[in-house]
């Protein structure tokens, strides 16, 4: 079949209708969030900065132990990222709060891997490393890990490190829940267990959502009425409550809507049935065979 | 009669040996060791009333500090051991504290909804193991010694609220740590300590001890002294 200008504008016509009707009938975006997800609630109002967190963390990972482990102040004074060898960090804030005897009153503040609902790592690994698991775990497999670091651009909270030292077997590095120790019956994560005042609760998450909601009505006077991580980036496993309000404790304030849901909508409406690389291959052809056409008549004028 | 000496005396020296044998212990600190082994039924329910009503039911009972029996307690448990063993259990004066501030309720918050139950229970008995999915707004019982004991004495400025203001550390045994061969001298065997104690060897450079002249903030009576050392007041052999 030769193709004219008028059949390949009715080519372009037919591929363009049902271009558009692709990304209707493709289905809408749906959160792949696990139903039932273990979680970790943060009562920053009583954390008391003793950072055995940081220590329990450090035993049951096999990690180096946390730097200036013993009760030391000095810590505080230069806020502290998670990294390759420390998965959880605490940090001190003066919001301004004061105390019983008007002095400035610190709030302590944990970091680690929030393991968010719908996790942008695990929807930028291309290698499919990280997996959000039914536990509630944002779980990494270093069998799986090209070594892209996708999954460290696309972190809301610049979670997971790189072992940049180590050229030949680098390894992705982040806080892991405890995975194996929570997939026992009864087991717990390492920071939970050795906290001493139980600012971080572990349980369901749906049962920590009623708990955090139960202790900001028990107390508005004390709390902010804001549970971190309830609705942020469509939800994390681990939740934070907090007597100051969350932007002074160097919180991001992120959209409700969850991370990995434009990106996905906007790949998964440009490829669903190949529309688009047959739309543009389509084109491509059509322009090749005319041009190609054009440049025969040319060189048949020429060659005669 | 000699015979009879000889009895006695071998009968009083076997005896002595006896007594020699068993190591005494501190009565009241062995029964503090028995009490906190036990593990107490889990009280379900508690009355949530509110806490003044509590101590009036308690004035109306004539339950006082007066009516407790043992000076003090070992704030320790299987239950926090199961879990983790990082430090020493505290020893808690109990009847001092109830003397001090002549308020049961000050801990003893609650009571058990059961109204045959003595008025005031052991913490252990409402606060058991910790996250219990049934109970998850009940805090676990080493939570709960922790978070009553530093927010009063945060509130009333009185008291400890450091880890070892009220523990001691479970010293790990030096027995397997410390490697020195037979017959070594004190210069091994100071850096055998420095190996892992190193921080506590530049602390020892600052101090007095150390310097001809300076500070002693930690040495009593001689706080202020910033003329302490082996150049002014102060002997020693380095």
């Amino acid at each position: 079949m030769q193709l004219t200008r008028r059949n390949f504008f009715k080519f372009m016509g037919v591929t363009g209708a049902s271009a558009a009707a692709a990304p209707s009938s493709a289905q809408a975006w749906q959160s792949k969030a696990p139903p039932d997800p273990y979680g970790c609630l943060v009562d920053l109002t009583r954390c008391i900065g003793c950072r055995k967190c940081e220590e329990g963390c450090a035993t049951v990972n096999k990690l180096p132990a946390p730097v200036k482990a013993t009760c030391d102040c000095t810590v505080f004074e230069k806020k502290r990222r998670p990294d390759v060898n420390a998965f959880t960090t605490v940090n001190r804030y003066f919001s301004g709060k004061l105390d019983v005897l008007d002095k400035p009153s610190p709030t302590y503040v944990k970091v680690q891997c929030m393991h968010c609902q719908d996790p942008a790592c695990v929807s930028a690994c291309i290698s499919g490393a990280i997996t959000k698991k039914e536990n509630g775990t944002v779980h990494y497999n270093v069998d799986r890990c090209i070594g892209c670091r996708y999954c460290m651009v696309a972190c809301p909270f610049e979670i997971p490190a790189y072992e940049y030292h180590d050229p030949i077997t680098p390894e992705v590095r982040k806080c892991t829940f405890c995975f194996d120790r929570i997939s026992k019956e009864g087991g717990l994560p390492g920071c939970a267990t050795i906290c001493p005042v139980e600012a971080i609760t572990f349980g369901k998450r749906e049962t920590l959502l009623k708990l955090a909601k139960q202790r900001i009505k028990s107390d508005p006077n004390k709390y902010v009425d804001h549970i971190y991580g309830e609705k942020e980036v469509g939800g994390t496993s681990w939740l934070y409550v907090s007597s100051v309000p969350f932007s002074k404790l160097s919180f991001p304030e992120l959209p409700e809507t969850p991370s990995p849901k434009l990106a996905e909508t906007i790949q998964h409406s440009l490829f669903s049935y190949l529309w688009s690389p047959i739309l543009l291959f389509g084109f491509l052809g059509g322009m090749m065979y005319k041009f190609d056409k054009k440049d025969e008549n040319t060189q048949d004028k020429g060659g005669a | 009669m000699i015979k009879k000496i000889v009895f006695y005396s071998g009968l009083m020296i076997l005896v002595a040996g006896l007594s020699m044998a068993q190591v005494w212990k501190a009565p009241d600190q062995e029964k503090a060791k028995e009490r906190a082994k036990e593990r107490v039924k889990f009280v379900k329910e508690y009355k949530n009333e509110d806490i003044i009503l509590h101590k009036m039911a308690l004035v109306e009972k004539g339950i006082t500090h007066k009516d407790i029996t043992e000076n003090y307690f070992l704030l320790d448990s299987p239950i926090i051991k199961e879990r983790e063993d990082h430090y020493g259990p505290v020893r808690f004066a109990h009847k001092r504290h109830a003397a001090l501030i002549e308020d049961c309720t000050a801990c003893h918050h609650y009571r058990p909804k059961d109204e045959s139950m003595s008025e005031t229970t052991r913490c252990s008995a409402c606060h058991q193991d910790s996250f219990n999915p049934e109970h998850p707004e009940r805090i676990g019982l080493k939570a709960a010694f922790h978070q009553q004991c530093t927010e009063c004495h945060q509130e009333k400025q009185d008291g400890p609220v450091t880890c070892t203001g009220c523990h001691l550390k479970n010293v790990p045994d030096h027995k397997d740590l410390v490697k020195l061969a037979d017959g070594a001298d004190a210069f091994e065997v100071t850096a055998e300590c420095l190996r892992c104690h190193d921080q506590a060897g530049e602390d020892m450079l600052k101090t007095a001890h150390w310097n001809w002249r300076g500070p002693s903030p930690f040495t009593v009576e001689h706080r202020k002294d910033v003329q302490h050392g082996k150049g002014t007041t102060a002997l020693n052999n380095y």
